[in-house]
């Protein structure tokens, strides 16, 4: 299916050829889904965010995701998240997403989850302010049934407790 | 990602997915999709380029409170300062790609969407 709506942004341009036809491929296939849609319950400048990246970043202080589980069955991805509070730098954490390059993120975290570039956001009062915790998980897994069941459910239970208005999802 | 922030939106809470892959993430049915046109590894933008992360986050933001109903994509309007090659770089082998160059025909499984269950693959998780 190509979205009609996708005029400029060639989604595509990043991709090596065998990467490129894997994600067509897999748009063609994503069954139509039913609506979901909860509006912005106030105004930005009084909403708490939170972010959600895909890098698979964990703190120095956390265990690291299991990346030698997808060495070992490549059809397989650590389902788990992460938790990293308000204030994580490149210098508490590392990258263990596996098909890219992780080194961007680890000299500059803002590359992949703009945590100092949203504190300025709330600063210059855009947002009304920086949920204390932000999550992040391995963007591959093929299989998304335990982390859509078990990890998301985790994530929201947290959000809602920080009484977050929105997040925005960061990919890698 | 368009699968959790269906999840997340589900419970209440509203979310909006940056997305470099557009036409996969509106295709799985996320609520508000940003398309950005920039290399993976880096969808803020460059090392160091605090101004132009911020320009990026505060477009997204934007998409967030304008998008008015559900499967809004907003196309963003940066271009990524670097030619496309090396932008892409190198980028790492995961184990899929290395399993897949020694076993081709399983490239197609992929591209078919057949993932074989953790037994099959006789994997010890």
């Amino acid at each position: 299916m190509l979205i009609s709506g996708i005029a400029l942004v060639d989604s595509f341009k990043f991709l090596d050829f065998a990467a490129r036809k894997l994600m067509k491929a897999w748009s063609d296939r994503e069954p139509r889904r039913p609506p979901v849609w909860t509006p912005l319950k106030r105004p930005l400048a009084q909403s708490r965010i939170a972010l959600i990246s895909s890098a698979g970043i964990a703190r120095n202080d956390q265990p690291p995701f299991d990346q030698d589980g997808e060495r070992r069955n490549p059809w397989w991805g650590d389902p788990s998240h992460r938790v990293l509070p308000r204030g994580t730098t490149e210098r508490d954490v590392r990258l263990y997403h596996m098909h890219v390059e992780t080194r961007y993120g680890e000299q500059d975290l803002d590359c992949v989850l703009p945590l100092r570039r949203l504190e300025e956001a709330q600063q210059a009062g855009v947002i009304g302010s920086v949920a204390p915790s932000h999550y992040s998980f391995m963007g591959y897994l093929l299989d998304a049934g335990p982390f859509l069941t078990k990890t998301v459910p985790q994530i929201v239970a947290r959000m809602k407790s920080e009484e977050v208005d929105a997040a925005v999802l960061v990919p890698a | 990602m368009g699968l959790a922030s269906r999840e997340i939106e589900a419970a209440g809470i509203s979310t909006i997915c940056l997305s470099m892959i557009p036409e996969l993430t509106a295709a799985t049915g996320a609520p508000r999709v940003a398309a950005i046109e920039y290399p993976f590894s880096r969808s803020m933008g460059m090392v160091g380029d605090a101004a132009g992360q911020a320009a990026v986050l505060r477009a997204v933001l934007d998409a967030l409170a304008t998008a008015g109903s559900y499967g809004s994509v907003i196309e963003l309007p940066f271009q990524w300062p670097e030619p496309r090659r090396k932008a892409m770089g190198a980028l790492p082998q995961p184990p899929i790609t290395v399993l897949c160059k020694r076993k081709p025909w399983l490239y197609f499984k992929l591209l078919s969407g057949e993932i074989p269950l953790p037994k099959q693959t006789g994997a010890t998780r």
